[in-house]
């Protein structure tokens, strides 16, 4: 099973040239989608292979951490007594029990900007809810361990949330909409709900 | 110029080409569902083959016309009336303003193409133009049209005016019985051995909750394993996944980039188009193949189309 570096720098030799319509990083694997009409099933497993064997897999510098602003106020967080049950924390401590925990990156997916995170530290299974709710506001930031998530739109999820971010994860308006990439490093920050309402660029969706 | 949505339906969308090379930042590939008869409504009105189109679903939608322009409907609609006269399918019609185009409901099949001269204005995003509905992205305001709706065009006065009208040969024949072509997926020998054939020796009914999104197949649930979780990994439009009730799942245009469930076959290129045409209902017979041959499929049915249709890419 490939290891992050391997995914991230596999991603960086696919990108560097023009044979793939699409390269997809998952959690311990990496897909790359051609056009049929170019290339065939062998022709392309060919590629993949040179490019996975050749020099290209030098891995790129990381991209600057992150700093994303937390509000971990109990309306926007449905799930931070469950959670902080879990962990077996009381729940005022778990901003900063959150913020000490850098996480990073693992993957992008199921929405345009929703971050897959993963943190090294071990951490107390916390597990998925039993029912998934239906809506999940944006910016929501879901926690089942090891791993945590942030929902770049409203969407159904099952994910236990823990705050909201005001960031938006995914702006078309932006060159380059997704807030996040693969392998960044991200740093938690607690804010109040009154910087929460008043943050400037606020999700909107 | 612009045209009035007087009956939306049940789902009416503004769809070309799909979204291209942005599924590692989340972005599916959205576009028409059916790229086949995207692409033939589209040349009937002297357009490339993944120029955007209003794709409208199952019911039926009537529109209006304020100026006069070439229009053309291929797909599963049960008839075309231009003020209430019968039209046929498979050819340039000329509207002039006000009149009133009524599209019926699909039978069978599941989604027609009205493909209009002139330039359909849509939101930009990333490349694309078709319309993502999850995230409220691209195309009208990111959403279905409603009624009363007004969707601008650009001057509609064809420069280059045609008269076209599919050569019979070409024309999709519209059904709800599907037999579609899949290949191995990642997950179909380990831990899977033989659930290819097993797939492939059903018969599958598509369920109620079919969407763009995809679609829950019915019929004697295959066998699961423990593995029925798996890390998240990438998945596509004809990908059929294994969740842990034993019930296929295969993914439509507008699937979501990852998952975590066993991807067990892949419909392939060639015959994805007709997912498209797969409503609630509907019938679909899988037959294994290869990649080798897939490729080979087409590549056949490229170079048919061509003959036709110029260059032409489905999806």
């Amino acid at each position: 099973m490939p290891d992050r570096e391997t995914i991230l720098a596999a991603q960086v030799a696919f990108t560097a040239c023009n044979h793939w319509t699409e390269i997809v990083p998952g959690l311990d694997s990496i897909a790359v989608q051609f056009d049929p009409a170019e290339m065939s099933p062998d022709e392309a497993a060919m590629i993949v292979r040179d490019q996975l064997g050749g020099a290209a897999l030098a891995s790129e510098p990381s991209p600057i951490m992150a700093t994303i602003p937390v509000c971990y106020d109990k309306e926007l967080a449905p799930d931070r007594d469950y959670a902080a049950s879990k962990l077996g924390i009381e729940a005022d401590a778990l901003p900063l029990w959150h913020a000490a925990r850098l996480q990073t990156v693992a993957m992008l997916g199921f929405m345009p900007g929703f971050a897959y995170l993963e943190s090294t530290e071990p951490c107390p299974a916390i597990g998925r809810l039993a029912n998934p709710r239906q809506l999940v506001k944006a910016g929501s930031i879901g926690i089942i361990g090891q791993q945590s998530c942030i929902y770049s739109f409203d969407s159904p999820g099952g994910w236990p949330i823990i705050g909201r971010t005001p960031l938006r994860l995914f702006d078309p308006s932006n060159t380059q909409p997704a807030l996040l990439s693969a392998g960044q490093t991200v740093r938690f920050e607690s804010i109040s709900r009154e910087e929460f309402e008043s943050w400037p660029r606020a999700a909107q969706k | 110029m612009s045209i009035r949505v007087l009956k939306a339906g049940l789902q009416t969308t503004l769809q070309g080409a799909p979204f291209s090379g942005h599924r590692h930042i989340g972005l599916p590939a959205a576009g028409a569902a059916d790229s086949l008869s995207l692409a033939l409504a589209n040349y009937l009105v002297g357009k490339p083959s993944g120029e955007i189109a209003i794709e409208i679903t199952l019911t039926e939608a009537i529109f209006q016309v304020d100026q006069p322009c070439s229009i053309a409907v291929v797909g599963a609609a049960e008839y075309v009336r231009i003020n209430g006269q019968d039209q046929p399918h498979h050819l340039t019609l000329h509207l002039t303003a006000g009149d009133k185009l009524d599209i019926g409901p699909s039978r069978p099949g599941c989604r027609t193409y009205l493909a209009i001269s002139g330039e359909i204005h849509s939101d930009r995003l990333l490349g694309g133009r078709s319309t993502y509905l999850a995230a409220g992205l691209g195309g009208f305001h990111g959403r279905a049209l409603k009624d009363q709706d007004i969707v601008a065009l650009s001057d509609t006065s064809p420069t280059m005016k045609v008269d076209r009208t599919t050569p019979p040969t070409l024309r999709p024949h519209y059904s709800d019985d599907h037999v579609l072509r899949v290949t191995a997926g990642p997950e179909t020998d380990e831990p899977h051995n033989g659930i290819l054939e097993e797939l492939c020796l059903r018969h599958y009914g598509v369920g109620a909750r079919a969407n763009r999104m995809g679609m829950a197949l019915e019929g004697l649930p295959l066998r699961t394993s423990e593995a029925s979780n798996m890390p998240s990994a990438a998945v596509f439009p004809g990908t059929i996944q294994l969740p842990p009730s034993g019930e296929p799942y295969l993914l439509g245009p507008d699937a979501q980039t990852t998952g975590g469930y066993p991807r067990i076959a892949q419909v392939i290129r060639a015959d994805r188009h007709l997912i498209g045409q797969l409503g609630s209902g509907s019938r679909i017979q899988f037959v294994h193949t290869t990649a080798e041959r897939a490729t080979g499929i087409y590549r056949e049915k490229i170079s048919l189309l061509s003959s036709w249709l110029g260059q032409i890419n489905l999806w």
